[in-house]
């Protein structure tokens, strides 16, 4: 291939970021040529997030850190971070695309010119003054690509863009990007555990090892299914998650480190209504969330909770952690929202869906200790960390992981002390082949050894190894949920 | 700006820096509040403000409640330590009542991205100064929902809140904790979101959208100047 004008290139970078001794990026040489695709893979905490933000010019000013080595951009940058909720600068969808030209002292008509065209790119055709609080998980998605998109980026960076998404939620986000890079010279880098949905717009696979050092750049030619062995065999044992290669074997996680005090218990869920309530400056607004839910969580099994996105899973796994209390119908088996909180704990183990919102302390090693310590139950923080790979980051600070870590960390924290009811709400997301088997392990594992298991997922090689299942339906009308009950189909 | 004119419910058409200054001026009447006649005026005065001007149905009517509870244990603190005088008690709880009723109305009215219009367009305040506030203003819609993930995660862990009212606040204290390491944790986020849409490099930011100013506007703030003095004249007067 005749060599194309260089968009980005990254020289000796090496990252340490503030309070690690070991550094996060080391060594990393990368040039990017306009108009190429690129994909980046490679273990959870391998560093790609981090390589994104080197991009990006955040490195150093938004986070903390000690940074050597050179990079270099032409023209502007977008970026699409993994949670697209933090991104969110402004209450309405046209302001808040707006804000990237503004940035740029574009004058006014030139703003809304580029506002209009980037919303209308990736597909969100909702008048201008639509309150950003007003957008599903793939909307929301689709509104931080046309902020980036605004900017007229010469490279643009996504990190799992889909990973939150189910199928056809994150099919609609993948053509919103190709579609709009398409016949242009923008340059893309996109960081995504499943690389096999990327292949045929990708120029160039980039895998990240651990250390942060580059180890392969493949062609993505040689990565679909059916091609030679080869670099789709080492891709794999790096933990790569590629089209047509079967998932791993769940790990085989120890009874002492899942066994539950008692036996779990036998879940009933009737008629089960769940309204969502948020309170804000303007008013109360009331969701209705579930409406009328039959389903059986049998002890001793995996039960995986399916169905589309916003049809209640959340709800449905926070009413069975005792959070919800029900409009009408009721559980039986799981603990009341008026449970004590260490009856709670005791009972049940709940991780969310978003993992931050499930930590407390400040130390990697606190965090899997507090419940464990507050229940008089002796955990195995060591033996803990090692089978979900943290074992490296035992004093580092919980918010200062990887998603994937952090994941992890959340994960560890909900279950250290054995509880015999075992709530997950997207335990795999943002998983490497190997930190799923540790967490699909974790999971079967506690089933196996007596604990009534629920998860939440759209992850279908989850779904897999499950043993019972829970679909939510949504409105079939797909008229507002608030006024039409969902269906749901017990299996 | 025809057709929309009319004095009942002016309030929700004027721009976010006009309802925020009159905020302020609920601070400036609450310091002419001197006796029980300046503070009978005042109230009355921010009382018929409110009933003609701020349109129905704005925001949670619970919010008053906590007007009520500050008036209500201000002056209850007074009357117990000023020696049972009720007179003295009722003008610190009317005080309280002008210092805060302005800003807890009109508070839900206020658009985060049209006060930053005027705050940067109008006033000139440096823009990332302005960008900022509009940032917080749009992150504090969210500090219900911060607090309810906050406290579920302690409740979950077994580290929730305990019996009887003194665990209760403690628990209150340790879920506040949470939301602020929670909030500094996505402002970070935030930060760096903003930053990779080049905030950090802007030099000379435009704004998307004008910053109006109404006659509706210079009337409604020349009536809550009008209010805010009439403590004083009051004062003046006797
Ligand atoms: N804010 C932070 N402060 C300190 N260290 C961090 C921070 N964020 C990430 N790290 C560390 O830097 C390393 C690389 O993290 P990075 O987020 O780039 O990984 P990643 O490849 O994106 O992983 P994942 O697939 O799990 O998202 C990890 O060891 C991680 O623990
Ligand atoms: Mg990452």
């Amino acid at each position: 291939m005749a060599s194309r004008e260089v968009r980005a290139r990254l020289r000796g970078l090496r990252w340490r970021p503030i309070g690690r001794a070991t550094p996060a990026l080391d060594d990393l040489d990368l040039t990017i040529g306009a108009g190429e695709r690129i994909g980046l893979v490679g273990p959870s905490g391998a560093g790609k997030s981090t390589v994104l933000h080197a991009l990006a010019g955040v490195l150093g000013e938004a986070l903390p850190g000690e940074l050597s080595g050179t990079v270099h951009v032409d023209g502007a940058v977008g970026l699409v971070l993994q949670d697209p909720g933090a991104a969110v600068v402004a209450g309405r969808i046209g302001r808040d695309v707006a804000f990237g030209p503004e940035n740029a002292g574009l004058p006014r008509d030139e703003i809304w010119r580029r506002t209009r065209h980037a919303l209308d790119r990736v597909g969100l055709r909702y008048p201008l003054e639509r309150p950003t609080s007003a957008l599903s998980g793939g909307e929301l998605h689709r509104l931080a690509l046309a902020g980036a998109l605004a900017r007229a980026p010469g490279l643009l960076l996504l990190d799992e863009p889909t990973a939150m998404l189910d199928p056809e939620a994150a099919a609609e986000v993948r053509a919103a990007v190709v579609g709009a890079i398409d016949g242009t010279d923008t340059a893309l880098v996109v960081v995504d555990h499943h690389v096999g949905p990327w292949l045929e717009h990708l120029d160039r696979v980039v895998v990240l090892g651990p250390g942060g050092r580059i180890m392969h750049e493949v062609s993505p030619g040689a990565l679909h299914d059916g091609a030679a062995a080869g670099p789709r065999d080492e891709l794999t044992r790096a933990g790569v998650w590629l089209p047509g290669v079967p998932p791993p074997a769940p790990l085989d996680v120890p009874a002492s480190l899942v066994v539950p005090d008692a036996a779990g218990p036998e879940v009933a869920v009737d008629g089960l209504v769940v309204d969502l309530t948020t309170r804000g400056l303007r008013g109360r607004t009331s969701t209705r969330a579930l409406a009328g839910v039959d389903a059986r969580l049998p002890a001793g099994r995996l039960t995986a909770v399916t169905g589309p996105s916003g049809a209640g899973k959340s709800a449905l796994v926070a009413a069975l952690a005792g959070h919800l209390r029900p409009a009408a119908g009721g559980v039986r088996g799981a603990p009341s929202r008026d449970a004590r909180s260490r009856e709670l704990a005791r009972a049940c183990g709940w991780v969310p869906q978003h993992p931050e919102h499930g930590l407390l302390a400040l130390r990697v090693r606190d965090e899997v200790e507090l419940t464990g310590r507050r229940l008089g139950v002796p955990v195995d923080v060591e033996a803990v960390l090692g089978l979900l790979r943290l074992d490296h980051l035992v004093d580092a600070h919980p918010f200062r992981l990887s998603g994937g870590e952090q994941r992890r960390l959340a994960l560890a924290a909900a279950l250290a002390h054995r509880p015999g009811l075992v709530l997950l709400d997207e335990p795999t997301v943002g998983q490497d082949r190997r930190t799923w088997a540790a967490v699909a392990g974790w999971a079967t594992a506690a089933a196996r050894h007596g604990a009534t298991v629920a998860a939440s997922t759209h992850d279908a090689d989850l779904v897999a190894l499950a043993d019972h299942r829970v679909r939510l339906g949504r409105d079939p009308l797909g008229s507002d949920r608030a006024t039409s009950p969902g269906g749901v189909v017990t299996a | 700006m025809t057709g929309t004119t009319g004095v009942v419910g002016a309030l929700g058409r004027v721009n976010s820096l006009v309802l925020v200054t009159l905020g302020l001026l609920g601070l400036v009447a609450s310091l002419g509040v001197r006796d029980l006649a300046s503070a009978g005026v005042a109230l009355g005065a921010c009382l018929a403000f409110g009933l003609l001007l701020l349109p129905r149905g704005t925001g949670p009517a619970a919010r008053f409640l906590a007007v009520v509870v500050a008036v209500a244990s201000v002056a209850w603190s007074t009357w117990l330590l000023g020696g049972h005088d009720p007179t003295v008690a009722a003008v610190a709880g009317m005080r309280i009542a002008v210092l805060a009723l302005p800003g807890v109305a009109l508070a839900p009215l206020v658009d985060p991205s049209g006060l930053a219009d005027q705050l940067g367009q109008r006033l000139r305040l440096p823009a990332r100064f302005v960008v900022g506030v509009a940032a917080a203003l749009q992150r504090f819609e969210r500090l219900g929902e911060v607090w309810e993930q906050a406290s579920r995660a302690r409740r979950s862990r077994g580290v929730g809140p305990g019996r009887g009212p003194v665990g209760r606040s403690r628990h209150a204290a340790s879920v506040t904790f949470a939301v602020l390491a929670a909030t500094l944790r996505d402002a970070t986020a935030m930060s760096v979101a903003m930053d990779a849409r080049g905030f950090a490099a802007a030099h000379a930011r435009t704004w998307a959208e004008p910053a109006p100013w109404t006659r509706t506007d210079t009337a409604v703030l020349a009536l809550g100047a009008v209010a805010a003095a009439l403590p004083y004249a009051v004062l003046v007067v006797r």
